[in-house]
This record gives C-alpha cells, structure tokens and sequence, in this order.
C-alpha cells in the first residue's frame, strides 16, 4: 500500500515535472533550413548585385556610387556565404545517400549469404 | 490505473537529416505496463527510442509525455522529469570499479548509500563484484551496471534497448527477471527487442515494428507465434521457437529511405 502512495507521489511528481518543461518545438530538420537559407541568400545576393550596378549606373554623384559599390560588396559577401553553405550540405546530402547505398549493399550481400548458408 | 499515457507517440515521421526513418509511428505505454517493441534489424526501433528520449525531434507527428504534447524538448530535461533510456553498448566506465561507477550515479543528487543499496538489492552479483573493474565484468553484469544507473535516477519509465544483446541466453533471462521484478515495483517499461521470446514472458503488452512502422500490436501470447514470420516476412505464424535470420546482420538499424 505504501508503495503505491509513494508511487502515486512519484507520479504526480513526473506530472509537475512534465508541466513545467520548456518545450521550443525543436527544429526537426536544421540542414533544409540551412539549404533554403543558402538559396534565399544567393537570390539576394543577385538582386542586390543587379540593383547596385544599376543604382550605380544611374547616377553621377560620387557618393552615391560608393554607396553602391558597398551595397555590391555587400551582395558579394552574402552570395560567398550562401554559395558555401549550399555546397557544405549538398555535399552532405550526396554523402548521406552514398553510405546509405553501402549499408544497403552490405544487407543484401548478408542476406545471399545467410541465404546460400540456410539452403 | 491512470487512463493517461505515460508516453504516447501519434503520427510520427523522423529520422536522420533529410532521410526518413520512422513513416508514421503509432505507440502508447500506459503506466505500469512493460511494453515490448519488437522488431528485425533495421525496423526502425532504436530510432523510436530516440524520438522517445527527445535525441531526435520528429519531423511530424506528436511525442506526448503524460499527456503533454513535448516535440522539441530537451533530451536531459525529459530524463530529469523520469524518462531514462538505456542505450545498446551499456555505456559503463571500463577503467573504473563497480563502486566507483555507482558514485558516477550519484551525479543526479542521490546519495551513494541510496545508489548502492538500490543497485545490490536488484542485482545482488554486484555487490559481490563492487571492486572489480566494470571493463573486466562479463557482458551481464555489464548490463546489470548499466541498469542500476537508471534505477538510480528514479524514473518513470525505463526504456531498454537491446538488453539481450551478445549475451548468453540464461544471463538474459535473469536480466528479464529482475526487469520483471523492477515492473513490479511499479516502474513502467519500454523495451526494445530483436528476439521476441527473450522478453514476451516480462512483457504486458507487445508490438511488432517493421519498416518503420507498427506492424501488430497485441499480447505478447498472440504475438510470440507472428513475430518470427512477420520478421521473415512470411504470412503464416511459425512456431515460437524459430530463430529469425535477420538476427545474421552484423550492422546496426539502417535508415529506410
């Protein structure tokens, strides 16, 4: 009897303890966040680019030029990022379904040979 | 008993970057019941045990946790609350004494006397071993270690994965009984398992997993004779006894794309 009141408490116990977990709902899957990350980032990085040559292109002021000259250099960096980004996970990516492949040639070999064996 | 689920997994898809391992799992363990997954090789029921124990977030679908929707949560939050997993590879520490691995225990708050009489209580054979190196103790009493860890936390809900492997068939057996024994003191149990009748006499209820989806869920009785066919992917129960041929694979779970 003793056990299950202590048992019961324990449970009530877990019970608070579970309200009062902080639960942010996780991010299942951070590389797609990253891969849309590093194609947003490389549109954005062209239309800036595009924009500050025509920006650039459009005025006489000195000033304004190097103002789009930054605003170029700016899409650059952003684009170099992005670029790197999208190849660190594609490589991932590509890697990821080559050792899948393995694994699933590994099976298949252990299964003919499990197979020949039971025979 | 609580009409609650202790844990309940509805729905959910997860699994490794962008390669899905589980396909719409459906599980619940209500409190006090040991619970059987089984399943070859591959199934997926490692990976279930991870979503479980928050390792890996489900891309969708719903962990609940006494009833608490928790996607998303701390993995050492969920084990604080009472959530304790026992991963496959017991993990002790080789280089130290069973003693002192008990004092490892006590990271948790809980004092060494507690951790210690505890763990000789259900596992007697340490106390017999408490200055000898956990590298140099055999496989069971390795696992019998590794079990004490999590008693020592007072959890909620066990989860044990792969309690039976590499080990002899009468160790696993006296494993399973004190597991029984742990059920009967009120503590509920998830259990992973690649051979079904290892842990069918513990177990309330049972489910059979196979690529990455509940198969069968049932008694252990009814599913004891489907396990083996369903491993080996035949329609007709065979008897009990049959050894499934999955168990030949050296590698672990793989993922099912």
């Amino acid at each position: 009897m003793s056990e299950k009141t202590e048992m019961s408490e324990r449970m009530r116990e877990f019970q608070g303890e579970v309200d009062n977990l902080k639960v942010g709902g996780g991010n299942a899957n951070p590389e797609r966040m990253w891969r849309k990350l590093a194609i947003v980032g490389m549109a954005a990085a062209i239309v800036i680019e595009v924009i500050a040559y025509f920006g650039s292109h459009g005025t006489t002021n000195a000033l304004s030029q190097r103002d789009y000259v930054i605003v170029a250099l700016l899409g650059l960096t952003i684009g170099v990022i992005a670029t790197g980004i999208f190849v660190v996970t594609s490589l991932t990516r590509y890697l990821r379904y080559w050792l899948i492949r393995l694994i699933y040639q590994e099976r298949e070999s252990t299964d003919r040979v499990v197979d020949a064996v039971t025979r | 008993m609580n009409a609650t689920p202790l844990l309940q997994l509805s729905g959910v898809r997860a699994g490794y970057g962008i390669i899905d391992v589980l396909h719409g799992v459906d599980l619940r363990v209500m409190p006090g019941e040991v619970f059987a997954l089984l399943g070859p090789n591959g199934a997926g029921k490692s990976t279930t045990l991870r979503v479980c124990s928050g390792q890996i977030v489900p891309s969708s679908g719903t962990l609940r946790v006494g009833g608490r929707e928790v996607n998303g949560v701390a993995s050492d939050a969920l084990a604080r609350a009472g959530i304790c997993l026992i991963p496959e590879g017991r993990g002790v520490f080789p280089n130290l004494t069973v003693n002192d691995n008990l004092r490892m225990w006590t990271f948790s708050g809980t004092p060494y006397k507690a951790v210690a009489d505890k763990a000789f209580h259900y596992f007697p054979r340490l106390h017999e071993r408490r200055n000898q190196l956990a590298g140099t103790l055999s496989g069971g009493e390795q696992q019998m270690l590794a079990l004490s860890r999590a008693i020592s936390t007072d959890p909620v809900l066990l989860m044990l994965d792969d309690l039976s492997m590499g080990l002899a068939p009468l160790i696993v057996e006296h494993l399973y009984e004190r597991v029984g024994e742990l059920a009967r003191d009120g503590l509920s149990i998830l259990v992973v398992e690649q051979f079904a009748q290892a842990v069918l006499g513990v177990a309330t209820r049972a489910a059979i997993m196979l690529h990455g989806r509940i198969d069968r869920v049932g008694s252990p009785k009814e599913l004891a004779s489907e396990a083996a066919s369903a491993y080996l992917g035949g329609d007709a129960p065979r008897a009990p006894s049959t050894v499934p041929h999955h168990s030949h694979h050296s590698h672990d779970e793989g993922p099912t794309p």
